[in-house]
């Protein structure tokens, strides 16, 4: 079969599943599924055998013809898009049943289902009029699966929100394609390198499709409709929906002449998302907003590879600008899937708890062991620590900052700083984790509601396993993965045909060496255990300093845990502080809390709108409805036009 | 099979040879305090008698106690394994294993920081709260190090990367990489590894609740990690690739005896730092990096 069929049957199977989604969840489940592993397999074929698939069938929608094309970039994408669409539809089937949500349980499936399907057709859109159409279809449907608790005011703000932000992200991409196409006299997308011309539209590219993969200052819709989405579709939204703005971005750079200083505008936003992006993750207290910023962190680590990538094109394309471009590439598969299996992992804890607040959980390993085991699985993999995927991504990101630095070349600056700020970044993703999953699964519970919990059900830990184990066969055997990078990166730069980074990034033995300390941590794991058993094992309380009357809510927080860290970002968090501290000999109540808010939201974008409905307001009063002032402001533009007219008579 | 004996004999000194270090620091400190001290082997003692004893685990805690030690071991063992010996070079060595190697370190931060936390004690919080952030500026400096044996070498194996003089910014590359070595290794002024009060410490306090073998296996890795970096920045000053083997070997067992002493009389004329100063320390090492950074920038230009 070839991809033309299989994209067939993925198409077929999306459209039945959104009209079996009101009467029959089991048959939804089933063609959404064969959807996806047809998508799966189309995608595969494409990224194995290189052939690209291009379809122009006599079929005109909107006065355009239509044009579908799989090629090595949206056939990576597409595989993401697959594996998590599949993922999330399998989880979906028991977190948000009809049991416990029949209200918005059936829409919910519908605009699962449309969302899939149109973001696989943008993907394979090459036109660009039908581009914009998907494009506006599929962040609608987003709108409404973000907003899929309607009776939640903060999901309904968060919808709002998003719909808000996705709408300006739209004006720029209306005006990026209408300009496209009047300059170059058809919306019909391709490669169009050599029309010098089109490089300045590289910035309303930017601006439009960063909106949507969150990029540091345009990130203010994430974080809130993340939160507030139902974790499948968190999961599909940070794993996959944020990803088409880096689609967008790798598609039309590698396309489109990009201006000079683009590379270097990329990069330097990369590295802002990426610290700043982890350094509010560090001030969360709400589990999945915690999980959401870590998106604008991982957004910004791509675009670091995709910028040096891009300033080595305009510089003759030297191998480290490769290590960079397959570092960023891999690094879209990487965050999709271990993000995609922490949302996951955290709508197992929401499922179970009924509470996002990190503060208010603890020691959930005893009762849900699997979702434990998984979330640290994607831990360790999001803060890219060896044996796994994550670590594969920034070492080859890694390894091309390096080399620019000994190259002595014109990024050699600008790769010391970003190596410096990737470290740096790695080292708080750390923290940031360490904290995560100490505060809610390890410890005791801190609270009631912690106590009654229960583990899930299989058809939400199969999806959740499948991530792990993707996870772990891109950390321990990444070399079987590079044909797929190389496709993809050809599509990008077709200079980069041919081209062959293995020489200069060992992947066979960067895997071997995962393996064998992949073997060795276990080995050691199952040796000291048993040591520990044979030796003899008794049970005491936790060492409390002598302290008679230990409480579980003795333990640190989340909010303690980070206080360091957040101390030394508070000019840019600037966290709100409520305190009353124990004053006087016999203290009364104290209490503290603190709460870091979205700073450019809250401290940039609401005073600049409360601005505009102000000078809106006072604009108004000359509006009023009275007829006798109406007739005052005539009288009072005739006057002024004839005395126009008698100065300009003068003269 | 010759890869394999090789790993096996370095496997083994490494491995040895790393409790030495703690006992000549704790004589040194003892020497300068006019006591006794206990015997240069001490370390091996306890970790016999660890190794031996019976584990009291707390009501609270999960395997990841367990588990957590044994593989933060393996993690500081596969580190070891990277770093050259002198012009033998090293057992595993490809392009881009001085990245591993950081990273390697950085997972084994991480498996023991989720095992303290794993007591759900307040102490072990706090513990775990600092060592977690200041290595994110220990992070900052050894990849700036890392970037200066990189332009001095244009390679990014550490093999390679080790094996040249570290021209004319050795010194401010060491003193660097010795403030790196103490903050990682917890050591004055950062941290004080011989103090009671839980309030005041980082690593100690993260293992308050450990026992038994998992307790052996943290401070032996916790020994190890100080090799490495002893070695680590002995290497890095040294044009040890230049020498024959047994020069090198010499030359590198001197050398890390002399920063074990240097330890020891920094641990027995300083105090430990207030918290709120080991940033500005910490800080300072990473511009000590950075400077030498800049000096091999420049001397490497055409």
């Amino acid at each position: 079969m070839t991809p033309g069929w299989l994209l067939l049957i993925a198409g077929v199977g999306l459209v039945t599943g959104i009209f079996s989604a009101f009467k029959s969840p089991r048959a939804w489940l089933a063609v959404t599924l064969v959807g996806a592993v047809a998508a799966f397999a189309a995608a595969v074929w494409m990224l194995a055998s290189g052939a690209v698939w291009d379809w122009q069938p006599d079929f005109v929608i909107g006065g355009e013809m239509l044009h579908l094309q799989l090629d090595g970039i949206s056939a990576f994408f597409l595989v993401l898009l697959s594996v998590l669409g599949g993922a999330g539809t399998l989880y979906s089937s028991e977190y948000w049943n009809d049991k416990n949500h029949p209200a918005s349980a059936p829409p919910g499936r519908a605009w699962w289902n449309g969302l899939l399907l149109n973001m696989g057709f943008v993907l394979l859109c090459a036109n660009g009029l039908h581009f914009l159409i998907v494009w506006e279809i599929f962040t609608v449907c987003a709108y409404f699966l973000v907003s899929l608790e309607r009776q939640r005011r903060e999901a309904r703000a968060a919808g709002w929100l998003y719909l808000a932000a996705s709408h300006v992200a739209m004006i720029c991409l209306f005006a990026f394609f209408a300009l496209l196409a009047a300059r170059t006299g058809s919306w019909e997308l391709g490669p169009m390198r050599e029309h010098s011309g089109l490089a300045s539209l590289f910035w309303l590219a930017l601006v439009g499709f960063g909106i949507k993969a969150g990029i540091f200052p345009l990130h203010i819709w994430l974080p809130s409709a993340h939160a507030n989405a139902p974790s499948h579709v968190s999961a599909i939204m940070s794993g996959m929906a944020i990803k088409m703005g880096i689609y967008g971005l790798v598609r039309f750079t590698g396309w489109l002449p990009a201006p000079d200083s683009a590379g270097w505008v990329v990069a330097t936003l990369g590295v802002i998302s990426a610290v700043l992006g982890v350094a509010f993750a560090l001030g969360q207290h709400d589990l999945k907003r915690l999980l959401a910023y870590h998106s604008v962190e991982n957004i910004g680590i791509i675009l670091i590879g995709l910028g040096f990538a891009m300033i080595a094109a305009s510089h003759g394309n030297p191998v480290w600008g490769q290590l960079a471009l397959a570092g960023a590439l891999l690094h879209v598969w990487n965050h999709g899937l271990f993000k995609a299996l922490l949302f996951l992992g955290a709508g197992s804890v929401l499922h179970a708890t009924g509470t996002r607040e990190m503060s208010r959980l603890g020691g959930l390993w005893r009762a849900m062991p699997w979702t434990a085991s998984l979330f640290a699985l994607g831990a360790t993999a999001i803060t890219g620590l060896p044996p796994l995927n994550g670590f594969v991504s920034e070492w080859l990101i890694y390894l091309g900052l390096f080399d620019a630095v000994s190259a002595h070349g014109p990024a050699a600056y600008a790769a010391i700083c970003a190596a410096v700020f990737l470290g740096v970044t790695g080292a708080l993703a750390l923290a940031c984790f360490v904290k995560v999953c100490g505060v809610v699964f390890l410890g005791l519970p801190r609270g009631k509601i912690a106590e009654h919990v229960h583990e899930c059900g299989w058809r939400m830990r199969l999806p959740m396993l499948v991530l792990g184990a993707a996870c772990v066969a891109i950390g321990l055997a990444p070399i079987l993965f590079w044909p797929a990078l190389a496709t993809a990166a050809a599509t990008w730069q077709p200079a980069l045909a041919g081209a062959n980074i293995l020489p200069s990034a060992p992947l066979v033995a960067l895997g071997a060496f995962h393996l064998a300390l992949a073997a060795l941590v276990i080995l050691a794991a199952i040796f000291l255990w048993r040591r520990v058993q044979c030796n003899g094992v008794s049970r005491a309380g936790t060492w409390d300093c002598g302290y008679a009357a230990p409480t579980p809510r003795m333990q640190y927080t989340a909010g303690s845990f980070a206080g360091i860290i957040t101390g030394w970002f508070a000019w840019i968090l600037r966290p709100e502080q409520h305190a009353h501290l124990p004053k006087e000999i016999f203290p009364a109540r104290s209490d503290f809390a603190e709460h870091t808010p979205e700073t450019v939201l809250e401290s940039v974008i609401e005073p600049a709108g409360s601005l505009v409905m102000r000078v809106s307001a006072a604009v108004r009063r000359l509006q009023h409805g009275r007829v006798q002032s109406y007739i005052f402001y005539l009288l009072l533009g005739l006057a002024a036009l004839a005395i126009l007219a008698v100065m300009g008579g003068a003269k | 099979m010759t890869i394999a004996l090789d790993i096996f004999l370095r496997l083994a000194v490494w491995l040895l040879l790393a409790p030495l270090l703690p006992g000549i620091i704790n004589k040194v400190k003892a020497w300068v305090a006019g006591r006794r001290g206990p015997p240069v082997l001490q370390l091996y003692f306890d970790l016999a008698k660890l190794w031996r004893k019976g584990v009291v685990l707390s009501t609270a805690v999960s395997p990841m106690h367990i588990l957590g030690p044994a593989m933060a071991w393996v993690a500081i063992i596969a580190a070891a394994l990277l770093l050259p010996v002198g012009p033998a070079g090293a057992s595993l060595s490809f392009r881009g294993d001085a990245l591993l190697f950081v990273y390697l370190l950085a997972f084994a931060r991480f498996c023991i920081a989720l095992a303290a936390l794993d007591t759900g004690s307040a102490f072990e919080g706090m513990g775990v709260a600092r060592e977690v952030s200041y290595a994110v500026l220990a992070e900052a400096a050894i990849i700036t190090a890392l970037l200066t044996l990189c332009v001095q070498s244009g390679s990014v194996s550490l093999a390679t990367m080790l094996a040249p003089s570290a021209g004319a910014g050795a010194a401010l590359l060491a003193a660097g990489l010795f403030g790196v070595l103490l903050a990682e290794n917890c050591r004055v002024p950062f941290d004080d590894p011989n103090t009671h009060l839980e309030l005041t410490m980082i690593h100690e306090v993260m293992v308050l609740d450990h026992s038994g073998p998992p307790l052996a296996a943290i401070l032996h890795g916790a020994s190890l990690k100080l090799l490495i970096f002893a070695v680590l920045l002995t290497e890095a000053v040294l044009p040890l690739g230049k020498l024959s083997l047994l020069q090198a070997i010499g030359a590198l067992v001197a050398l890390v005896f002399v920063v074990a002493i240097v330890i020891g009389l920094v641990e027995s004329l300083l105090a430990r730092l207030a918290f709120r100063r080991v940033p500005l320390l910490l800080t300072t090492a990473f511009l000590f990096c950075l400077f030498a950074l800049l000096v091999a920038w420049k001397g490497g230009m055409p």
